[in-house]
């Protein structure tokens, strides 16, 4: 190899490389290819440099061309890129440009959204949107209000555990009505002891309880105390609303039968039956007939004690349906009973009241139970207590 | 022409001669003597460099002599220069390598490896192997022109020798050594990309662009052509050495000695300058 040749392959060779760290570098910053310019305002430009990164999704495609400062204050600092041909198809005019940071520590990069698809190109030399940038010093400044608020809460929830622990300290030493609960170990046996105790009165109660129902019953049927309740017509006034119904029901009967209370009881003030024949033609209708349910709806004259006369309707109520239930074939669970007590319209008879048997048809609602004292006391007919306590009511009378 | 050279040639020597032979003689013997060498040696080469400009700017030009420095300098060097290159590309993969998977930061490897061999490795490597090649070459040659007083012969036969032998070796110097340098920078990163692929594969096109991603042209010209003047130092320091040397093969050694020494040196002290100066102006 001459001197020549050697010497021009060596300034060949190095000159090339020359030219391709050239085109390297200026290929970056796209020196070399097609580009346009567009521009962006911010009011802090966090460190970004001309010579800078444009990103367009994440993808480099172009570079920071320089940086100026504005004029005068108030106005912005205006950021002046170059981008590559090849991004003007998805940058529009509502692109948005922000500037951030490679990772925690690097450099600062521009990034600029990608547009909507309606929006209008963008020309050269436009400029668009931007975002200010999320600085770390604003960063830290909310990291530490966040810090400071924490710390609050957790001085607060120190206070409250102090608090807490104060209040069981003071429980544990026996302080307050708390403390002597807890700690009274006297308190815990005699209420142990009350409750036990109660539990055994409870019992003799109950054995008591039904003792005196079968005392009861065995003086009901005791010869002096017979024609008491022979007169009044029924035994047991617990059972006077065991079928009966708060009101009639709203639709109409299909049939309708209507007593004069004279003609079937024996007394004005008594429900005891007298001509229970006449009942027959109902009780008969009843057997024979498919129906909904019935009612016997009784009511008294005006005469009498209003309170008197409301058992008394329940009572005569309760007396019809028992005569019906014993002398016709037909479910009993249909039949229910209204004491009406006084009523003045249905009256056939001022003094005594009138009787009637509504009769509706299938699909008719029942209306609800009655919910009086002598109701609740059929419900909670095993609860022996509370019917000896309904129970001395007739005595008394 | 040859009136005006002839009267440079009559004009000149004696007032570049005349205090080379009065420095050299005397051994420092103390402070002041020291700092006095000191001094006359910083003014001597001044006036070396003076008469070594005035000859290079005004024709003729010694083109055939450029030509033949060109190649000793430039494509003689260019094993040596690349060699170097290499091997430095090498060693800085796998320090940076070493350092920047310590902080966690290996992405960052191409982009360590570009950076320290275009800024600051490539160059000055290139500076100190050029200094020790072709400082000891130059130095050594002319200094043996000197001591069989060749170069008297030149100044006789009316050729002006700064011109002939400074001027070339000088500005071949200056032409080639951002030249060896862009050759150093190419093999240190093919190496160094090299070493890293060896480790873990990495396409040369994806290294190319993570190690110049945020690189511009203040990162690879001025670096790059910074190397000029280094170029120019070797090439004063190791011509003025040759050439005011004397006293025989004795002479010949000392003169090629010094000028390695010195134009290292100045390589490097020179480096300290340009870092800075180029920092300021190209930043």
């Amino acid at each position: 190899m001459s001197r020549a040749a050697r010497l021009g392959a060596f300034i060949v060779v190095t000159l090339a490389v020359l030219v391709a760290g050239i085109f390297i570098i200026g290929g970056k910053q796209y020196l070399f290819s097609s580009t346009y310019q567009l521009k962006a305002q911010f009011d802090n430009v966090v460190g970004l440099d001309a010579g800078g990164d444009v990103r367009v999704g994440g993808v480099h495609s172009g570079t920071v061309r320089s940086i100026v400062l504005p004029h005068k204050p108030g106005e912005k600092i205006t950021v002046i890129m170059d981008l590559g041909k090849s991004t003007h198809e998805i940058i529009k005019q509502d692109s948005v440009a922000t500037i951030e940071t490679e990772g925690l520590l690097g450099n600062q990069y521009l990034a600029i959204s990608f547009g909507s698809v309606t929006s209008a190109n963008v020309r050269d030399g436009d400029t668009i949107a931007s975002l200010p940038p999320l600085e770390m010093s604003d960063l830290f400044q909310k990291t530490s209000d966040i810090l400071d608020s924490s710390q609050q809460a957790i001085q607060n929830t120190t206070r409250a555990t102090a608090n807490l622990a104060s209040i069981s300290a003071k429980i544990d030493g026996g302080q307050g009505t708390a403390g002597a609960l807890v700690n009274d170990k006297q308190l815990y046996n005699n209420l142990e002891q009350t409750t036990s105790a109660m539990h055994d009165t409870m019992l003799h109660a109950q054995a008591g309880v039904t003792d005196f129902q079968e005392n009861m019953e065995a003086m009901k049927h005791n010869f002096f105390l017979r024609g008491y309740f022979k007169s009044r017509g029924y035994e047991d006034s617990a059972e006077l609303a065991k079928n009966e119904i708060e009101r009639l029901p709203q639709d109409t009967p299909t049939k309708q039968f209507t007593y004069s209370a004279k003609q079937l009881f024996d007394k004005q003030d008594s429900a005891k039956l007298k001509n229970q024949k006449s009942l027959n033609a109902g009780g008969e209708f009843l057997a024979n007939n498919q129906f909904g349910f019935a009612v016997i709806a009784v009511s008294a004259g005006m005469e009498g004690d209003t309170q008197k006369d409301l058992v008394l309707t329940e009572a005569r109520a309760m007396v019809i349906r028992e005569y019906l239930v014993e002398h016709f074939g037909f479910d009993d669970s249909e039949l229910k009973t209204l004491g009406m007590g006084k009523q003045t319209e249905t009256n056939s008879d001022a003094g005594w009241g009138a009787v009637q048997i509504f009769i509706y048809p299938p699909g008719t609602a029942i209306p609800p139970g009655k919910q009086t004292q002598a109701g609740i006391a059929s419900k909670a007919a095993p609860d022996q207590p509370v019917q000896a306590s309904a129970d001395p009511k007739p005595k008394s009378q | 022409m040859i009136d005006h050279e002839s009267s440079a040639v009559a004009g000149m020597p004696p007032q570049v001669r005349e205090p080379r032979i009065q420095l050299l003689s005397p051994p420092p013997n103390s402070a002041k003597g020291l700092i006095n060498q000191f001094l006359e040696w910083f003014g001597e080469l001044g006036i070396f460099f003076w008469h070594v400009v005035r000859a290079a700017v005004t024709p003729p030009f010694e083109f055939r002599e450029l030509f033949r420095q060109l190649d000793e300098i430039g494509s003689k060097s260019l094993p040596l220069v690349a060699l170097a290159g290499a091997a430095t590309g090498v060693v800085l993969s796998l320090e940076a390598r070493y350092s920047l998977t310590r902080f966690g930061a290996k992405s960052l490897l191409p982009a360590a490896i570009v950076f320290s061999v275009i800024h600051e490795t490539g160059p000055i490597i290139t500076g100190l192997v050029v200094s020790g090649r072709v400082g000891a070459g130059i130095g050594a040659e002319l200094a043996s022109m000197k001591v069989t007083e060749q170069i008297d012969a030149i100044e006789a036969s009316a050729v002006n020798p700064y011109r002939l032998l400074a001027a070339t070796r000088i500005l071949a110097c200056i032409l080639m050594l951002p030249l060896l340098t862009l050759a150093a920078d190419c093999c240190g990163l093919i190496m160094g990309w090299v070493t890293q692929a060896m480790v873990e594969p990495v396409s040369l096109h994806q290294f190319i662009n993570a190690g110049f991603s945020g690189a511009d042209f203040n990162d690879f010209l001025p670096p790059t052509f910074k190397t000029a003047v280094f170029g120019l130092i070797i090439g004063l320091i190791a011509c003025f050495q040759g050439m005011r040397t004397q006293g025989g093969a004795a002479g010949v050694g000392r003169a090629a000695t010094s000028s390695v020494v010195l134009s290292s040196l100045f390589v490097i002290l020179a480096d300290v300058v340009l870092v800075k100066l180029i920092i300021l102006f190209f930043p």
